[in-house]
């Protein structure tokens, strides 16, 4: 039998003599093939920005959402399969609702998460009498931004449902030299308007296409006015003071 | 039939519930609240106990009070106590006071349909450090208030309280204004007073009066600590304090 890699990286759910699981490695490296995600975390609010690939001029560039909203304080965004992020965000709200419903209170930040990544390991071949589960890990990771009483923060999630605290992150295709130019700018006094600055910087080195308003989305979690995204004037404004 | 049960009208009943009497009452002041209750629990003439507590520490700065049918109210403080537990557990922190009160209402309305025959008063520090107390009726209707009586005497109680606390039917000296907040020495004497009176006329009033007193971080517990039948039952004194004072009540 002509094994190149080897038998373990079949099921979902074997471990590899090595203790590896194969499927979770690829789907990590999945997102690797995602266009560039970036967030940064400041003392006024959490920036979080990405490029949209605008594959061709007949494209809707207003159509590619890759920045959602999972609460009036909560956000989210996404690189690598974007269809796997709707199942997530979709539980991330309702977990959120749930919050608010039960406890008259605003989710914290690492609370959400948490609920998102409790999902990421529920796939392979469901057990006599359970629910059919997920055929294979999520292909995507988030960056989730907020606000909550411990002030601005930024979670990265992967698909193996492992979530660490970020001051800032970047994920997708141009995630390494991306890292590291938030490595050499981030501050821990960075205003909000220094963050637009930044991420738009970050992703215009890292993208291949000119960035404008239209190949970008950016958005913000602030105390005072939650989540919003960006509209194409704020961010044209933002791009020209670049 | 044959035993002729149908030649008249007959009706079987069930009645799952009992009223074990007593009194609960909490008070709310500027940075501390007083929750208290008697502790006495009986069925019809017969008193069943002298002392089967009413009022229960939930957290370092929330106190609850149920009262009515005891078994009801036991079960529902444990599962209150089991859910405050799996909240630290999933969001490192213990629970806020209106976060509890609104967990308080979602519990009891999940119940609609057999309820839990009991009143609740909620009392302790709010994140803002006012004292606060929340009033439930069985099915989890509820509200924030300064105070509340419930139970057996609250005929009795509540009247006094609107007068003592609400200064209702009081008119204030020319030029000067009711206080919103009474001192604790004030409150702790009102609720004694509460207590001794609706002992003097409720017979399943008495025996022992149990008195919880929160206290917001960074209020001094001058008059409290020391003092007779004062017990602390937090470890801590840098954040939000409760104490137990423990009276005896008559008990014919």
């Amino acid at each position: 039998m002509f094994l190149t890699r080897s038998e373990y990286d079949r099921g979902v759910n074997t471990f590899s003599p090595e203790g590896r699981l194969f499927q979770v490695e690829y789907a990590i490296e999945a997102i690797k093939l995602g266009s560039t995600t970036v967030g940064v975390c400041t003392p006024e609010g959490v920036v979080l920005a990405v490029e949209k690939r605008v594959q061709s001029p007949l494209l809707e560039a207003s159509s590619i959402e890759k920045i959602m909203e999972i609460d009036s304080h909560l956000g989210c965004a996404m690189s690598g399969l974007i269809a796997d992020a709707r199942t997530m965000i979709d539980h991330a709200r309702v977990t959120s609702q749930n919050h608010a419903f039960t406890y008259d209170e605003k989710i914290k930040v690492e609370s959400v998460t948490q609920a998102v990544c409790d999902l990421a390991l529920r796939f392979g071949e469901s057990v006599h009498d359970e629910d059919a589960m997920m055929s294979r890990p999520f292909g995507v990771a988030l960056l989730i931004a907020g606000v909550d009483e411990k002030g601005p923060q930024l979670f990265h999630t992967d698909p193996s449902g492992t979530f660490v605290r970020y001051d800032a992150k970047a994920v997708g295709s141009g995630s390494e030299a991306a890292q590291s130019e938030l490595q050499d700018k981030w501050h821990k006094q960075m205003t909000l308007k220094e963050a637009h600055i930044l991420t738009l910087r970050v992703l215009k080195q890292v993208m291949e296409e000119k960035l404008d308003q239209h190949n970008v989305q950016l958005a913000q979690v602030t105390s005072d006015k939650g989540f919003e995204i960006l509209d194409e004037v704020r961010l044209k404004a933002l791009i020209d003071d670049m | 039939m044959p035993d002729g049960s149908f030649s008249h009208p007959q009706q079987r009943s069930f009645n799952p519930y009992t009223e074990n009497g007593g009194t609960i009452l909490a008070i709310a002041g500027a940075d501390f609240t007083v929750i208290a209750g008697d502790t006495r629990q009986s069925e019809g003439y017969s008193i069943q106990t002298r002392y089967a507590p009413k009022v229960f520490r939930l957290t370092d700065r929330a106190v609850l009070a149920v009262n009515g049918f005891a078994a009801d109210g036991n079960m529902f403080v444990k599962k209150v106590k089991q859910r405050l537990e799996w909240y630290r557990h999933a969001h490192a922190k213990d629970m806020p006071l209106r976060a509890i009160a609104r967990l308080i209402q979602t519990m009891l309305y999940a119940q609609r349909f057999f309820p839990y025959y009991v009143y609740n008063i909620l009392g302790g520090i709010e994140e803002d450090g006012t004292g606060a107390v929340y009033s439930f009726d069985p099915v989890g209707s509820y509200e924030r208030e300064a105070c509340r009586a419930a139970g057996a005497a609250q005929s009795l109680v509540q009247p006094f309280l609107d007068n003592q606390i609400y200064f209702k039917n009081q008119q204030a000296a020319p030029g000067q204004s009711h206080p919103l907040h009474l001192p604790l020495s004030d409150v702790l004497s009102i609720v004694i007073d509460s207590f001794t009176s609706a002992t003097e006329r409720h017979i399943e009033v008495g025996d022992g009066l149990e008195m919880y007193v929160v206290l917001a971080k960074g209020r001094s517990a001058q008059g409290l600590e020391g003092g007779r039948g004062v017990q602390e039952l937090t470890t801590r004194t840098d954040g939000d304090r409760v104490f137990v004072i423990r009276r005896e009540l008559k008990k014919d």
